[in-house]
């Protein structure tokens, strides 16, 4: 489903940020990437949906060739994929229900389609009674299921998650990590970079260890 | 259709979002867009009301042809053949030497209080010969002016050549200044137009950066900015020409009988309504093309990091 091979990625600093990664992830997996600050996590994810470009390997994501996608179609890939970020992205002047729909809107859904699917996202990360919120008002919790719920909500094959408990405390943490756990058993790809050992130590999934952007440990 | 069309109604809501948010800019693009129509449309004003001078002139052109008094009756009935012949001539009017002379005695006795007697007629004989209103009709008398001097007795032809060759070569000046005018304040307008644009982008970085992070096209990013150039163009250009109009108007009816005096009997006429599609149409263009430019430019650079 997605594979890396001897990818190198140089952001003009001394040490490449990827420096001849391979790695491959079966479809239907549920992967941690791991490693310290600026061993590559997410520059690893930003690659996957082809926001930064590498300078040699190729990455194949469902058998597309990301290096070889151009403005005019970058966006079919993005849409077999959904990402979440440590700082969430919300929208701050739309409600949680227009952020949600937000994802189904700029793929062009039917008004109908997107009323039903938000609402199914919604429910599935328990925010119904929340909707008609603004992100300012809610916890950090609460907003990174927002983000959860307008990833999943086009349902995409793929799930892609930098750092989505960076900022949560543990409890809710694994409130976070279960929701994914949900989306997996549902069929989706989950890569999940995280610093954080304490989401590690159940040592459920696999895990890619990454350290000064290469592979160490798969 | 149905998701172009629901791209185009998202696209007009932003839009309309977008407006709110920048009013100021929004604003002050609008008022510039208007200011340089404006002087676009005073020079286009000027200029036709100087053609329709001059096609008005051109009307009332009358071509004289001056007799040798010595031209024999076979000559004169083949120079008088010819202009029969000729179809687009509506009127000729002959002039004998005596005709020629009582008119000029009776002018400059009117006019200078002079009583002229010489003794002798020096006025040879003439035909005045009125055209009918035909297309590029200044050439057409150039053309059988040169037919009419070949004439054997034909002392010489004249319909005012110089004067109008001379007007037409201004004319031609005017066109020229018109559309270096226009070119230079179209691509004014378009980079003030783009980056108006620009700022309403930077303004909507997060919300585009995310837009094209879950997968919208560049084409759907683009639609709302796109519109909104179109619509600084639509309203700079309405304002402007409603402006022109109502000062056009308020003239017309204040000033109706000096300038009728000025005009002498010409019509003072607004911009065409071809000019007026084609002045809005130019304006939503330019509004269009410098936010292609600007959102180009912007999606290049967030597609490419």
């Amino acid at each position: 489903m997605i594979q890396l091979f001897n990818v190198v990625k140089n952001y003009g600093g001394g040490k490449p940020a990827l420096d001849d990664v391979s790695l491959t992830i079966e479809k239907g997996e549920f992967v941690f990437l791991t490693g310290p600050s600026g061993a590559g996590k997410s520059t690893i994810l930003k690659t996957l949906f082809g926001w930064e470009p590498f300078e040699s390997g190729q990455i194949l994501v469902q058998g597309i060739n990301v290096g070889r996608l151009d403005t005019r179609n970058i966006h079919t890939l993005r849409r077999s994929m959904g990402v979440i970020f440590q700082d969430y992205k919300l929208l701050q002047n739309k409600t949680v229900f227009e952020n949600v729909a937000f994802a189904l809107e700029v793929t062009n859904r039917d008004r109908k389609t997107i009323k039903f699917k938000t609402w199914e996202a919604l429910k599935n990360v328990g925010l119904t009674p929340k909707k008609d919120a603004l992100p300012a008002q809610l916890s950090g919790g609460e907003q990174q299921r927002v983000a959860i719920a307008r990833a999943m909500v086009n349902a995409p094959p793929i799930i892609l998650a930098d750092e989505p408990t960076g900022n949560l405390d543990q409890e809710i943490s694994y409130e976070i990590l279960k929701l994914f756990e949900e989306m997996n058993r549902n069929g989706a790809t989950i890569v999940f970079a995280t610093h954080s050992q304490e989401i590690l130590r159940p040592g459920k999934h696999r895990v890619i260890v990454l350290n000064r952007g290469k592979v160490v440990a798969s | 259709m149905n998701s172009a069309f629901q791209a185009l109604s998202m696209g007009f809501r932003t839009t309309v979002g977008n407006v709110r948010a920048n009013k100021q800019t929004f604003f002050i693009s609008v008022m510039t867009i208007a200011i340089s129509i404006g002087i676009l449309g005073l020079f286009l004003l000027i200029f036709l009301n100087l053609n329709g001078f001059l096609a008005n002139w051109n009307k009332h052109v009358q071509m004289v042809v001056y007799l040798d008094n010595k031209i024999s009756v076979d000559n004169k009935e083949s120079l008088e053949a010819l202009f029969k012949s000729n179809l687009e001539i509506q009127s000729i009017e002959e002039v004998s030497r005596d005709q020629a002379w009582q008119e000029f005695k009776g002018q400059q006795l009117d006019k200078n209080g002079l009583n002229i007697d010489l003794g002798f007629n020096p006025l040879p004989a003439s035909y005045k010969i009125r055209f009918k209103d035909i297309d590029d009709r200044s050439s057409y008398i150039n053309e059988f002016a040169k037919k009419v001097r070949l004439k054997p007795g034909v002392e010489s032809v004249e319909y005012g050549e110089k004067w109008i060759a001379r007007f037409e070569s201004f004319m031609v000046f005017c066109r020229v200044l018109l559309l270096g005018v226009g070119v230079l304040l179209s691509l004014g307008l378009i980079l003030i137009v783009s980056n108006t644009i620009r700022l309403s982008i930077y303004s909507r970085q997060d919300e585009i950066e995310l837009m094209l992070l879950i997968g919208a096209t560049p084409r759907f990013v683009k639609i709302p900015f796109l519109l909104e150039g179109m619509l600084q163009g639509l309203s700079g250009s309405l304002l402007s020409l409603g402006f022109m109009g109502a000062i056009y108007f308020y003239l017309k009816s204040e000033f109706h009988s000096s300038i009728e005096a000025i005009a002498s009997g010409i019509d003072f006429q607004f911009i065409s309504q071809p000019f007026l599609l084609i002045l809005v149409g130019m304006s939503v263009l330019i509004g269009f093309v410098a936010s292609y430019i600007s959102t180009y430019q912007y999606t290049q650079i967030v597609n490419k990091r």
